[in-house]
């Protein structure tokens, strides 16, 4: 009863969160309280120290090896023996600070009794980010969202010939209750067009058409199928199901298992597991027919993020799914502002990391149009005026305006094909500081709306020109070297002193190496996915990367980005905010361990990256 | 100079305290040269029936020994005293504890719980808030037993805390008043506050409060 007080203090702290009641009550016994005032140095090496209030600084030499606030522990890598230069490491109290210490003892009774605490102090980084995740996630016990497709109301699935009769259908689907089946072709045909799919509403059609009773019974359904089947893994996460669906704009996905088709998952019974803001969001977008319902929903994103992140969801899924959400937005506004009669002459390019889908929060806007070259004088004079308001109604919606001007408001991102065409050669033909900006944002381009044909042909455009002379992509590369990596020989972190905290930069000093790294292999290898996730399984399934350095590399920024959507989250509202850094000191010492291990990881895709490209010739 | 009346006076005390000594078996508590060598530190606190020492009785009693700059939480003393006297209501409002509480559980007479208490102190020097208040509860039971109250050095973290504050405005021309209640004190000294009225968290409380003030006003603690 008496150890209440450091019990409940226990409970909050993972790893001993997960410890059973009666060993973290034992553990809480045993806890005592000590107090060091500032600056003076902890020379106790025969217990784990827990920060109840204060600051504490770890330190090999001149290195600093990790900082500790209320909350994080430290002492551990002595405890375990894992630290073999332990006489030269020491603990200096930076701010006055009162901690409890777990006796030795105590230690090894815990890693003895408990798996779980065993193994997050004997875990690779890799798992024990894994199993910071989890305990986060189980929070969102009630989170859906992350649930496989498999776990969702599957609907049996349906099968007929295509030879058969609309009537013979009809009554398969009365007998089994369904509202949908997949069509079945004959003949040798390629696997994506061996299946169709025929659903209650293509029967609706067929009825429209006046035609007599007997007719049903000949007329064969394989000629009313829609041919395009969206199919979804069981093993993927729900939300890429409603993505899917709200994206190609059905109400059915097939779901397969690595076999072959299983059944359907529909719009509505998703809609019933999502009846949260995010399904919402994507519905409310679809509905709104003006800029100020467009505004609302803006709004509304801005909370999901903050109560996703919240819930442990890993940052690139969050990205994708407010990216998708982002470009609903704008598809919106294009419908809103954009004459009929020119939609499908325009093709709406988003790019840099909009285009790459790893936006979080709004910022600048990065985007392009492109347009037919076959336009008169008047239709280019009504796409400059929508170009000015759509940049506008942008602006009101929370995106500001790009300090570089990428902007389909200025001339050069918006212009015909054929003229856009030939700027991209005169970009590698006059390799500068701009053309390759230029060159980067472009190639992480993804249409958003009309006519994506336009974009594709560029894009082989690019391809092309890449490979006719590969030394550009040399150059191209040496810009991945050119901030250092904040992580010092010794393996501590490099920090900036500012207002009395000390940051680290994460997008210059790990994000942006990744980020345009994984972009030179992706062009090389013709790769032509946009997104760095894609990008890097896309270079694993090339080989180009051996599977582990794949996920280590996936993995680290991963969690870079997630610190990173934390401290913006943290300085939204602040004036002076530094979107790219993060205060150290408010960090775990897991997280802080993380940090470092990321940084590491950076540091040798860098060499990698180097010795491909040959770098030490470029620089 | 204060040092040298301070320690004279606690010789004193340790005399009179041995002269008047009715239970050999306790003289361990007068014995001064334990006590220069542990160096230890008690801080104690009780929760009782009421706020009258000639009346009210001790319902529970906590101790934690701090040894250099640790408090050694994880030997407290924590009991349990069966009150002869009803607990007044005024009290039941502060510290929770009612009558059924104190029938779950191990409970101790007071005789028990002050022999237990006593083995656990030793001669540590003795620490508290507003301790003089606890030390009379104590020495209720101590004297008719013993023949005398407890001879421990004793230290006042709220006279410390005084100490400090007017050294902090030594130079100014303030002549402050200042607010010697708990929270507010450990607000001032910046400490984490645990749920209060608990005697165990107050007993730590005040043993943070008593580290920190002595480093504030003495410097490095392992001097001491």
């Amino acid at each position: 009863m008496a150890s209440e007080q450091q019990l409940q203090f226990l409970q909050q702290i993972s790893p001993f969160s997960s410890l059973p009641i009666k060993l973290l009550s034992q553990t809480a016994q045993q806890l005592d309280v000590v107090y060091f005032p500032s600056d003076s140095v902890i020379k106790e090496f025969d217990s784990l120290f827990i920060v109840i209030k204060g600051l504490v600084k770890e330190r090999r030499g001149e290195t600093v090896l990790g900082r500790y606030a209320g909350g994080s522990f430290f002492g551990e890598q002595l405890l375990l023996g894992k630290s073999a230069a332990s006489v030269q490491v020491e603990f200096l109290v930076e701010e006055e600070a009162i901690l409890y210490s777990l006796p030795k003892s105590q230690f090894a009774e815990l890693l003895e009794k408990d798996r779980g605490f065993y193994d997050f102090f004997h875990s690779s980084i890799a798992e024990r980010l894994d199993s910071l995740y989890k305990t986060q996630q189980m929070a969102s016990a009630t989170e859906v969202m992350m649930d496989t497709v498999c776990l969702a109301p599957i609907r049996p699935l349906l099968k007929v010939k295509a030879s058969a009769s609309l009537a013979e259908t009809a009554q398969i689907l009365r007998k089994n209750a369904g509202d949908a089946c997949l069509v079945e072709f004959a003949g040798n045909l390629p696997e994506s067009e061996r299946f169709g799919l025929f659903s209650s509403s293509d029967l609706l059609k067929a009825l429209a058409e006046p035609k007599s009773h007997d007719e049903f019974s000949i007329h064969k359904v394989g000629d009313y199928a829609s041919r395009e089947l969206i199919s979804v893994h069981q093993f993927d996460f729900l939300f890429n199901a409603l993505l899917k669906i709200t994206r190609h704009g059905i109400d059915r996905l097939v779901v397969r298992d690595d076999q072959g088709f299983i059944g359907f998952l529909t719009q509505q019974d998703l809609m019933i597991l999502f009846a949260d803001q995010s399904g919402l969001a994507l519905i409310k977008i679809d509905q709104a027919d003006n800029l100020h319902e467009l505004l609302k929903v803006s709004d509304q994103i801005d909370r999901l993020i903050d109560n996703l992140h919240h819930r442990g969801i890993k940052s690139h899924y969050i990205a994708k799914m407010v990216n998708e959400l982002h470009r609903k937005i704008m598809q919106k506004l294009v419908e809103l502002l954009l004459d009929s009669s020119l939609r499908d002459k325009v093709c709406l390019l988003v790019m840099g990391s909009e285009g790459r889908s790893e936006q979080i929060l709004r910022t600048d806007q990065d985007n392009a149009l492109l347009f037919a070259d076959d336009l008169d004088k008047e239709e280019r004079i009504k796409i400059d005026a929508f170009s000015d308001t759509f940049s506008q109604a942008l602006l009101k919606l929370g995106f500001p305006p790009c300090p570089g001007g990428i902007m389909l408001n200025q001339p050069r991102w918006r212009q015909s094909y054929s003229e856009f065409c030939a700027q991209l050669h005169e970009w590698f033909d006059q390799p500068c500081e701009e053309s390759f900006m230029w060159s980067a944002i472009f190639s992480d381009a993804e249409c958003v709306y009309g006519n994506q044909a336009q974009l594709e042909n560029l894009k082989k455009q690019l391809f092309s020109s890449l490979r006719n002379q590969p030394i550009w992509l040399h150059h191209f590369a040496a810009k991945a070297l050119q901030f250092p990596t904040p992580v010092g020989f010794l393996g501590g972190l490099i920090t900036i002193k500012n207002q009395r905290r000390e940051w680290v930069n994460l997008k210059k000093g790990g994000i942006f190496p990744i980020v345009h790294g994984v972009r030179c292999y992706a062009l090389e290898a013709g790769v032509q996915q946009t997104n760095t996730h894609w990008r890097i399984k896309a270079l694993m399934d090339l080989e180009v990367f051996e599977h582990e350095f794949g996920i280590e590399l996936g993995e680290s920024l991963n969690f870079l980005q997630g610190l990173r959507l934390e401290s913006m989250l943290q300085q939204q509202g602040i004036e002076e905010a530094d979107s790219e850094s993060i205060d150290i000191s408010v960090l775990s010492h897991l997280q802080q361990d993380l940090l470092k291990e990321a940084f590491r990881v950076v540091e040798r895709f860098k060499k990698r990256l180097s010795r491909h490209f040959k770098l030490h010739e470029v620089l | 100079m204060q040092a040298w009346w301070s320690a004279l006076q606690q010789r004193r005390r340790d005399k009179r305290f041995l002269k008047k000594l009715r239970e050999p078996e306790f003289v361990f508590l007068a014995d001064a040269k334990s006590r220069l060598e542990r160096k230890e530190f008690v801080s104690l606190d009780c929760e009782t029936t009421g706020l009258n020492p000639k009346q009210d009785r001790i319902i529970t009693l906590s101790a934690v020994k701090i040894c250099g700059n640790r408090i050694l939480s994880s030997q407290k003393f924590n009991v349990m005293v069966y009150p002869e006297i009803s607990i007044s209501e005024e009290s039941i409002k502060v510290h929770h504890i009612r009558h059924v509480d104190l029938q779950v559980g191990e409970v101790l007479s007071e005789r028990q719980a002050i022999e237990a208490f006593l083995h656990f102190i030793g001669s540590a020097t003795l620490v508290g808030y507003y301790l003089e208040f606890d030390l009379a509860m104590i020495d209720r039971i101590v004297k008719p037993w013993l023949g005398s109250g407890l001879p421990n050095p004793r230290i006042e973290v709220s006279g410390l805390y005084y100490q400090w504050r007017q050294q902090q405005h030594r130079d100014s021309m303030h002549n402050a008043h200042y607010d010697l209640r708990f929270d507010h004190m450990m607000e001032k000294l910046e400490l984490p506050m645990f749920s209060q009225h608990d005697a165990f968290n107050d007993a730590l409380m005040t043993g943070m409060a008593f580290l920190k003030l002595r480093s504030l006003l003495y410097g490095d603690l392992s001097a001491h």
